[in-house]
């Protein structure tokens, strides 16, 4: 009985080894993304590019051993945005975050840079993001080349000249405050009136009031998630008419969908859907095969940020090297381009991608690109 | 111009806000249960309305009365089903606040899995604004509010002073233990507080859901200015609470008049710790002596 006991506990303790083996070999990356509270349509579209690239890398046998991804909820607040990049680094000892959001992607920076985690933002495009050191990265780009991509579109060739600014209160509206204040002036634009308002506030009608007042050619709105949607609908039920402006935040369904969003123009980069690129082909087949809807920059954004880790780490698995954030980096300097979603993607020294842009106007039928900008 | 158009929005607004607070300020008032789930009321019934309304395209009557349904439900739930079992086994005011505090985030999280975690709005010509003067815009939603506020504030009054269910509820926020002497059923007036209280919310869920549209976590705005009004209005005073939701909405408009819009919610705040500093007892409420 003893003997057979051994042999048991031998069998079992082998069994034991064999399973920390298989999930030694495992990889696993962290993402912060808003899981809940009012920007939660985000983590939403954001986590299908991330679980898709997670899926090709994986049927791909691109890096030794299963590649996941653990989640946290960063409620799009930056104190719980480093709460989850804590756990991330500390607990899962991951070697790369994917992050979302200015003021959580610039709350984590430093904990990133300390622990030497390579942090990737996808969906947070204040300016300031560019600055936060090697181990952050950008795959889209920042607020700043938006904006400059939109402003002589509206002013040439719509020849529209007063602009109001409504902008959150946070680091992406100030970013893009400064930069429409720096460029509005060289391209013949003048911005009348700029009104904040807290990331929180939900009612809009006595700014709606305040804008009237300013009598604006374009309202430039620089917000994120519903408040974006509920600014939109309380300022057209008000009697706002004149054209609404902004950024990526604009290509979420949610806002797609509202009908005072109807003739919105918003930047995002330039990306090809009906490229013949192998990457982006598969990408966009198999995101409408799974969504039955086309994809949209933030999903081909997050897409890439996974991929980019996989084409990293396969290179790392050639040459023997641990996947961690300093060799990522090393390795990220090392070769420069990658095929990504959208085709060969280079980045700045600083670690932001850099890209095209177009400005796409909301048709209630998907969307359509008004203009391609390439400089 | 700008004044008068930031009056009415203040109004409209105050009423929207006096519509919500009140119900809360009811339950707490007579039951002291801290009930964090109002804002989950307010949430149910305002998706029920937008699902009904806008997604089934079911005639308005219909939407508001499945709206009433499913908060008086969840309401009188909460009492029945989760405070009075608490309250059976002598749970503290702490105990019960956390309950209802996990109630209101299950709620949250229910309607995101439900509805879509997304912005959505009832699409309606009655929330489009309509040139009155030049410069002045006026919605016929914000005469809809102000209408409400007043004939449930006045249907509430009468029935608190004139019902003999109305009067218990009065006794019952005095003391519970009288109540009992008189042969009535505390247990029995707190579901009745619970549906009441329940009920207030509806119409401002609705115009809500109209005007400023909706999210899952709207709960957390509502609570916010709830707590707010009841303060300010002095705890148990319905009619402090009404008149309090009104100054809150009208400080916050009016403040746009000399100040940026980021200050608009900071505005409920000082409002709320003047009253604190100096008559802590709210509009109406009653000074206690020590």
């Amino acid at each position: 009985m003893i003997a057979m006991k051994k042999v048991l506990a031998v069998g079992l303790l082998s069994f034991a080894a064999g399973a920390s083996a298989v999930h030694a070999a495992d990889v696993t990356i962290g993402a912060l993304f808003p899981l809940s509270g009012p920007n939660a349509s985000y983590g939403d579209v954001f986590g299908s590019g991330v679980n898709l690239a997670a899926e090709h890398i994986n049927a791909d046998n691109l890096i030794n051993g299963k590649l996941t991804v653990q989640y946290e909820d960063s409620q799009a607040l930056p104190q719980q945005g480093l709460i989850g990049m804590n756990k991330l680094v500390n607990v899962a000892k991951v070697p790369y975050v994917l992050s979302a959001f200015t003021g959580v992607s610039k709350a984590i920076s430093t904990t990133a840079a300390r622990t030497k985690t390579v942090a990737v933002n996808g969906g947070g495009v204040g300016p300031d993001l560019a600055d936060l050191g090697p181990y952050f990265w950008n795959v889209i780009p920042l607020a700043n080349d938006e904006v400059r991509a939109m402003l002589p579109y509206l002013v040439k060739e719509r020849n529209m000249k007063r602009f109001v600014l409504v902008y959150v209160d946070d680091p992406l509206g100030e970013g893009v405050r400064k930069e429409l204040n720096s460029t509005l002036p060289g391209v013949g634009g003048e911005l009348v009136e700029a009104l904040s308002v807290p990331a929180t506030a939900q009612q809009f009608s006595g700014i709606a009031a305040r804008v009237r007042a300013a009598n604006p050619d374009v309202i430039y709105i620089a917000s994120y998630g519903s408040q974006q949607s509920q600014i939109m609908k309380q300022f057209r039920d008000n009697g706002i008419t004149q054209q609404f402006v902004s950024y990526t935040a604009f290509s979420i369904p949610e806002t797609n969908a509202l009908p005072e969003a109807k003739g919105a123009l918003y930047t995002s980069q330039n990306i090809d859907w009906n490229s013949s690129d192998p990457v982006t082909k598969r990408f966009v087949d198999d995101y409408k095969a799974r969504h039955n809807k086309m994809p949209t920059a933030y999903v081909a954004n997050y897409y890439n940020a996974v991929r980019l880790f996989g084409l990293l780490a396969q290179e790392l698995d050639k040459q023997g090297k641990p996947i961690t954030g300093e060799n990522l980096l090393a390795q990220r300097i090392a070769m420069k381009t990658f095929d990504l979603v959208g085709g060969k993607v280079t980045f700045t020294e600083n670690g932001t991608v850099i890209s095209p842009m177009q400005i796409n106007e909301i048709d209630g039928a998907g969307g359509k690109v008004a203009a391609v900008v390439k400089e | 111009m700008l004044l008068l158009q930031l009056l009415i929005n203040g109004v409209q607004v105050g009423a929207l806000y006096a519509l919500i607070a009140v119900g809360f300020s009811l339950i707490f008032g007579s039951t002291k249960v801290f009930h964090f789930a109002h804002g989950a009321t307010f949430t149910i019934a305002a998706y029920i309305f937008y699902y009904l309304y806008s997604v089934s395209e079911a005639h308005w009557i219909l939407a508001v009365l499945a709206a009433t349904a499913g908060a008086v439900a969840f309401g009188v739930f909460m009492d029945r089903c989760i405070y009075a079992p608490i309250q059976r086994h002598e749970g503290s005011f702490f105990t019960v606040f956390v309950a209802s505090l996990g109630a209101g985030i299950i709620v949250q999280n229910l309607v995101g899995m439900i509805f879509g975690r997304g912005f959505v709005s009832v699409t309606t010509p009655l929330s489009r604004s309509i040139e009155l003067l030049p410069g002045l815009y006026v919605a016929p939603l914000s005469g809809i509010a102000i209408l409400c506020a007043i004939v449930f504030f006045g249907a509430l009054q009468i029935f608190l002073m004139r019902t003999n269910v109305g009067m218990g509820l009065r006794a019952l926020s005095e003391n519970p233990e009288l109540v009992r002497v008189y042969g009535l059923s505390p247990r029995r007036l707190s579901t009745i507080v619970f549906a009441l209280g329940s009920l207030l919310v509806i119409p401002a869920a609705i115009i809500t859901a109209a005007s400023s549209g909706l999210n899952p976590a709207i709960a957390h705005h509502i609570m916010l200015i709830s707590l707010a009004a009841t303060i300010v209005g002095g705890v148990g005073s319905l009619r402090g609470a009404a008149c309090a939701g009104l100054l809150l909405g009208m400080s916050e408009n009016l403040a746009l008049m000399y100040l940026g819009p980021q200050w608009s919610e900071a505005v409920t705040f000082i409002v709320l710790f003047l009253f604190i500093l100096f008559r802590p007892s709210g509009f109406f409420g009653r000074a206690i002596a020590s």
